[in-house]
């Protein structure tokens, strides 16, 4: 009874009502959907961190992290890679052999982690393969040929094995991006002349545009433009297993991009077996051991398991080797719910105010109520589910908008060009495909309910000190 | 049987110079079935009495006994339920939900009193035949003349099977024919319920009807007529 009257209530002043209820809508979607953006962008990076860089476990030698010594091998590893794939929840494991050393081109040398893989195994438990870019090589596909390498996206740029050229598909493609007609026909000019490097072609295309067109057009042109030369070598220098120098010519076979720089820029992936010779270290031989299982829900069972089955080496799980991103998705669900608190805080005013202009003019109503026996917990209540209804039905559809833009833009993500850079750097995308968990729906539903409850208060405190004698006499 | 007594009782308004005496030393005695006026001019104190009989306003002095109950020994959350059990009220502006259709206009009481929705249906279809409107049962007040909304209002006094009925000028917004049915309505309902109606008023129709007539003046009692 009380409920549908409160219901009914609501909608007695139709405009003033769907004022307040659109407000709560547009706070509500403007939070979610924030919410839901950083969300993705958080998601994506654990699920790029699992998937590509780091594995669910890593085990290895207690002592290896520390500096990643030559020596530090992990002993019997045929029996252990046996011991591991036995234990319950273990999917896959792939063996790494990882030295420390450098690569170096013609143009330029740097710092690299060389990783010996087995393409195979390796897939099973990462799926780096599956972001090379198309046209780069095949690492993961030979079986035969040896001294390939498989680099980077940011570290081909570093070592300089990248080329910027203007030609017709160049051109179509910008087109197709929406360059204007003006900043093609300036581009044309380079058509058939090669850039080496990525601040010579900038260099070129600052003294024919303008800074606007560049500040407009310079990123979507650099990402059109560039291209990897085509069986480019490098030189990977190391220390062997008896701290010789030494070091072998590797053509590059594969550019994989995943969007975070620092990775890219220090990760080389080999074949194990080429390492091996290399290093002057048995064909089995291995440092880590990457694991997937089957149900990240169970990492710490499974790590334990392991663990307990392996008692000489050091067993970790990914919430351990990056604890920043266990730490950042826990985090962020606080954030998100004082995010959330901030904003419904401040659309409580609004309704506290509908709430009293509803209770000043249903004053002789009110006192009619309490006249005929209405008690004040049912006055109270009425009001509050008024106040309620108010938020909710705002809340529900401004969640409703935001779900119906998340599932929009499930397909194609939003994409953040122009931060790309920055995002990329620290290691997250700049092509977000927002996500909302249930938890966080039930969570701001139940904000929503407590804000209608909190902003009632006030106005029903106010309905409840008419006297009904006194209210019966008003007009 | 006495379904109301009242004892001298005194309502003494201390507004800021002056005392205003609006109920002075009123003695009177109801009984089950009455049909009873309560007459006299605007600030002679019969809204005054009417509120604190229907426990709206206390008495400065004397005693209120409801079916034996003293209004002024109840707490005011205990009083809103009193109210709620005992008492009927028929306001002079009818004062009906908008928002509520004449059916839950005539429930709403019921449901207060959790009564099962089987009851509070017949009931409502009951009194709503009763007052004349069993084909406006799904209408809004807005939708309904002045008179049929308090008839709706009269089906809703009643719907809660109060020990009396309080009207405070149940007729003055309405024009003569509205006043005579409802009149009819009030006086077949007060024979066939046995329900005990009281209403202020000054209206000569209303006193032609009343069975027993109170006429009040300066807050005192200086008649008490009983017809028939």
């Amino acid at each position: 009874m009380i409920w549908k009257t409160a219901w009914k209530n609501v909608w007695r002043n139709k405009i003033r009502s769907l004022v307040v209820i659109i407000s709560v809508t547009i706070g509500i979607f403007g939070g979610v959907f924030a919410v839901a953006i950083m969300n993705g962008a958080i998601e994506q990076r654990v699920d790029a961190a699992l998937n590509e860089e780091i594995a669910h476990i890593q085990i290895n030698d207690p002592g290896f992290r520390d500096n990643y010594d030559i020596q530090l091998l992990v002993n019997n590893p045929v029996e252990v890679i046996d011991t591991i794939l036995e234990t319950p929840g273990v999917e896959a494991v792939s063996s790494r052999l990882v030295l420390t050393g450098m690569a170096n081109t013609a143009a330029s040398s740097t710092g690299v982690q060389i990783l010996g893989i087995d393409p195979e195994a390796e897939k099973r438990v990462l799926q780096l393969y599956k972001t090379t870019i198309p046209g780069t090589g095949d690492f993961f596909e030979h079986e035969s040929r040896h001294n390939l390498a498989y680099v980077g996206h940011a570290l081909a740029k570093e070592l300089k094995i990248v080329r910027y050229r203007i030609d017709k598909d160049v051109l179509d493609s910008l087109a197709a991006r929406g360059v204007p007609a003006e900043v093609m026909d300036k581009l044309a000019l380079f058509t058939g002349i090669r850039f080496k490097s990525e601040k010579s072609f900038k260099k070129a295309v600052k003294k024919v545009l303008s800074a606007k067109e560049q500040h407009d057009y310079g990123t979507a042109i650099r990402e059109e433009a560039w291209s990897f030369r085509k069986r480019s070598k490098m030189t990977l220098t190391f220390l062997d297993s008896q701290q010789m120098q030494t070091g072998a010519v590797f053509r590059i076979a594969g550019i994989y991009d995943i969007k975070n720089t620092m990775y890219e820029m220090s990760q080389v992936l080999v074949k194990k077996e080429d390492l091996a010779v290399l290093a002057n270290l048995d064909p089995d031989a291995c440092h880590q051991l990457y694991i997937r299982i089957d149900d990240l829900e169970n990492t710490e069972e499974v790590a334990g398991a392991l663990a307990k089955k392996l008692p000489g080496l050091e067993v970790m799980h990914w919430k351990e080797i990056q604890p920043d991103l266990a730490m950042m998705t826990e985090m962020v669900q606080k954030f998100y719910a004082i995010f959330m608190v901030i904003i419904l805080a401040a659309l409580a005013f609004g309704i506290v105010n509908t709430m009293l202009m509803v209770v000043l003019e249903r004053t002789k109503e009110l006192g009619m109520l309490t006249a005929i026996g209405m008690n004040k917990k049912r006055v109270f209540n009425m009001i509050m589910l008024e106040s309620v209804f108010l938020s909710l039905v705002g809340g529900v559809a401004g969640m409703l908008v935001s779900q119906l833009l998340i599932a929009a833009t499930a397909k194609n993500g939003i994409n953040f060009a122009n931060y790309a850079e920055g995002l990329e750097a620290m290691g997250y995308p700049a092509h977000i495909y927002p996500v909302i968990s249930t938890s966080f729906f039930v969570i701001v539903v139940m904000l929503i309910i407590i804000t209608g409850i909190l902003s009632s208060i006030y106005p029903a405190m106010k309905a409840l000190k008419l006297d009904p004698a006194e209210a019966l006499r008003t007009e | 049987m006495k379904v109301l007594e009242i004892k001298n009782v005194h309502k003494v308004y201390n507004s800021s110079e002056v005392k205003v005496h609006a109920v002075n030393d009123i003695s009177l005695d109801f009984n089950k079935g009455e049909f009873a006026a309560i007459v006299g001019p605007s600030g002679s104190g019969k809204t005054t009495l009417l509120n604190m009989i229907g426990g709206l306003d206390k008495p400065s002095s004397g005693v209120i006994l409801v079916d034996n109950t003293n209004l002024a020994e109840l707490k005011s959350s205990g009083l809103i339920d009193f109210r709620m059990r005992n008492i009927g009220f028929v306001f002079q502006s009818y004062n009906l939900i908008p928002v509520l259709t004449a059916k839950e206009n005539v429930e709403f009481i019921m449901g207060l009193q959790n009564r099962s929705r089987k009851e509070r249906e017949e009931r409502t279809r009951e009194l709503l035949k009763a007052v004349g409107l069993e084909d406006r049962i799904n209408s809004k007040p807005s939708k309904l003349s002045g008179g049929q909304q308090q008839r709706v209002a009269v089906a809703r006094a009643l719907a809660s099977k109060p020990k009396f009925v309080l009207a405070d000028e149940p007729t003055a917004n309405l024009d003569s024919k509205s006043t005579e049915t409802l009149l009819d309505i009030m006086e077949q309902l007060n024979r066939e319920e046995g329900i005990t109606f009281i209403f202020s008023t000054h209206d000569a129709r209303v006193v032609k009807k009343a069975r027993r007539v109170i006429t009040i003046e300066d807050g005192k009692v200086i008649s008490d007529e009983r017809k028939h």
